[in-house]
């Protein structure tokens, strides 16, 4: 809680404070730990302490959620975009999201799907606002406009039963 | 014959430009008000049209509106008219395809003396380019020295697109054909594109400064940021509103209406009884749908459909699986609710892409699955047959103070 407070303090982009508020109503339903900045973080398909670079690539403040069958580690970056990365009992990330002013990294975040989504996604052009990839082992799907977007990421495949899509936000 | 239509409807805009500095008033097909007493030529008044998109498009555009600006470089009367830019409330500022651009612009200079280069991401992918100062003159308003981008300028070629930038989405769109538009006037709720989030970090995938082809992120002042030309003109610059004819449900070949600039400064832009929704920080409203809240819902001149998800609908064959595709029209319904605590009630119409005349460019029933949870995007449909003001934030109306919604 003390950490959810002084990011509300260093709230500069107003569009900050509702990303802060969702994660705050989040961590009273769900026991987060706080970890160091060193902490490791993951990309989509790795192990989750395989990546050590997200965090300190990012310059994020990090925490993490146990939901049993899933563990979600929520980067707090700067810009105020919030990106959260999932991950099974099998340790593998099977999927990010974000929401915020800022696109992240999604070289980064979404590692060698990256190249595979990115060749995709140049076939479906609706507008500037919208995007959707599906494809039978990756799925990405992203909208919004500028100053305000929200996406996610996820492999079909290797979502851990009891998961819904819904818990994926 | 689409592209032939359209070219031929720029072919009569380029005449009308070049004889009089009008904006181009398109093909008529479908044309006027939305109810009351239609918009007559005013001196805050520009036409839009909804047209199959400029030369070099690879499919024609559908519900695209779009509008002409004339850029000046500054101080001078050495000006270009310059057609089918996109008129989205979904982004901030002007932003021009360099190949578009016959006028000799110098690069504004960054905090630390060097070029100043922009890196603007939307959904689909990232536009690269420096920023400049033109004038911009519109309808009869005009602003003096506005920053804007020049996207696909030669001075600074996709080998100098720093990698951050290249990170942050599928494709690069430097040209009209990958952009779908020779350039976009953002006239949505926000005054800069970024604001002060840039003012004192050097955000990634946004601003750089660049000696020849080495760039770096950089901080960039609130009036060195592109931004919302409207808010500099002299009067006329709290917001806009867009002013759309009704469009029958099997679509139309081409659709003009107005754009008007400023709210409650003139007689022809008065808020009257309007329905006003204000915006969140994000300026987002809540959609009640099927019984979801979904609270990043927004309103958007910039989308070409209405997208929401629903189950229940069958989304057409590849490759516009995106797009519903319902055996029978469907006649659907939602609730709108402003952060002030209003809320209104809005139908909505999904009729299938299948069997749609190969003519047409504007579609009211165009609905799309919407890729992200939490989310209904409001996009050009909305706008069809009624007057849609768009509050900037911070300033204010005889119907409240932006940002806001009202129609």
């Amino acid at each position: 809680m003390t950490q959810i407070d002084q990011q509300q303090q260093r709230t500069r982009m107003p569009v900050q404070t509702g990303f802060t508020l969702k994660a705050l109503l989040l961590s009273s339903g769900a026991a987060f730990a706080l970890l160091g900045p060193g902490m490791a973080s993951a990309t989509l398909g790795e192990p989750e302490a395989s990546v050590q670079s997200d965090v300190q690539e990012l310059r994020g403040s990090i925490k993490e959620a146990d939901h049993g069958s899933y563990r979600v580690h929520e980067i707090q970056l700067p810009s105020g975009t919030v990106v959260r990365e999932y991950s099974g009992v099998d340790g593998i990330v099977f999927a990010v999201t974000w929401q915020g002013p800022f696109m992240p990294n999604l070289r980064q975040m979404l590692g060698r799907y990256f190249d595979p989504y990115a060749a995709a996604a140049k076939a479906d052009h609706a507008d500037h606002h919208h995007l959707q990839v599906q494809q039978s082992d990756l799925v990405v799907q992203v909208s919004g406009h500028m100053r305000a977007f929200t996406g996610r990421a996820y492999l079909p495949h290797a979502i851990p039963g009891g998961v819904s899509m819904e818990n994926l936000q | 014959v689409r592209s032939a239509a359209a070219r031929l409807l720029r072919t009569g805009c380029g005449m009308l430009i070049s004889l009089a500095t009008l904006s181009c008033g398109g093909g008529n097909t479908v044309a006027g008000s939305s109810g009351g007493s239609p918009v007559t030529p005013a001196s805050n008044v520009v036409s839009v049209v909804i047209n199959g998109g400029p030369t070099g498009l690879t499919s024609p555009a559908i519900n695209t509106l779009y509008t002409t600006v004339t850029v000046c470089v500054p101080g001078t009367t050495t000006c270009q008219s310059i057609d089918h830019i996109q008129v989205d409330t979904g982004s901030y500022g002007l932003r021009l395809l360099a190949s578009q651009v016959t006028l000799s612009l110098p690069v504004n200079t960054s905090t630390s003396g060097a070029s100043l280069v922009e890196c603007t991401t939307f959904v689909d992918g990232y536009s690269w380019g420096p920023v400049s100062r033109v004038d911009v003159q519109i309808s009869g308003e005009s602003a003096h020295s506005v920053p804007v981008q020049l996207i696909g300028d030669n001075r600074f070629p996709a080998s100098t697109v720093p990698v951050d930038c290249s990170s942050s989405g599928p494709t690069i769109e430097d040209t009209v054909a990958q952009f779908g538009a020779n350039g976009i006037l953002g006239v949505g709720p926000f005054v800069q594109d970024c604001g002060s989030a840039c003012v004192n970090t050097a955000q990634p995938a946004t601003y750089y400064s660049c000696t020849q082809a080495v760039c770096s992120a950089t901080t960039v002042p609130l009036t060195s940021q592109v931004l919302n030309p409207v808010t500099l003109f002299p009067t006329d610059n709290n917001g806009t509103i867009i002013e759309l004819p009704s469009v029958s449900a099997s679509g139309a070949a081409s659709v003009t209406g107005s754009l008007i600039f400023g709210i409650d400064t003139q007689s022809n832009n008065q808020s009257g009884s309007q329905t006003v929704l204000a915006l969140n920080q994000g300026v987002y409203i809540t959609t009640v749908f099927n019984g979801q809240t979904l609270s990043a819902s927004f309103i958007d001149s910039g989308s070409n459909g209405t997208f929401f998800t629903d189950s229940n609908i069958a989304l057409c064959p590849s490759p516009n699986s995106s797009f519903y595709c319902p055996a029978s029209p469907q006649t659907l319904s939602a609730t709108l609710q402003g952060m002030n605590g209003t809320s209104v009630a809005e139908s909505f119409s999904v009729t299938s892409l299948a069997g749609v005349a190969s003519t047409v460019t504007a579609l009211p029933g165009l609905a799309g699955s919407n890729p992200t949870a939490g989310s209904f995007d409001w996009g050009l449909p909305f706008f069809y047959n009624r007057r849609v003001a768009t509050a900037i934030e911070g300033y204010t109306t005889s119907a409240g103070t932006g940002p806001y919604v009202a129609f």
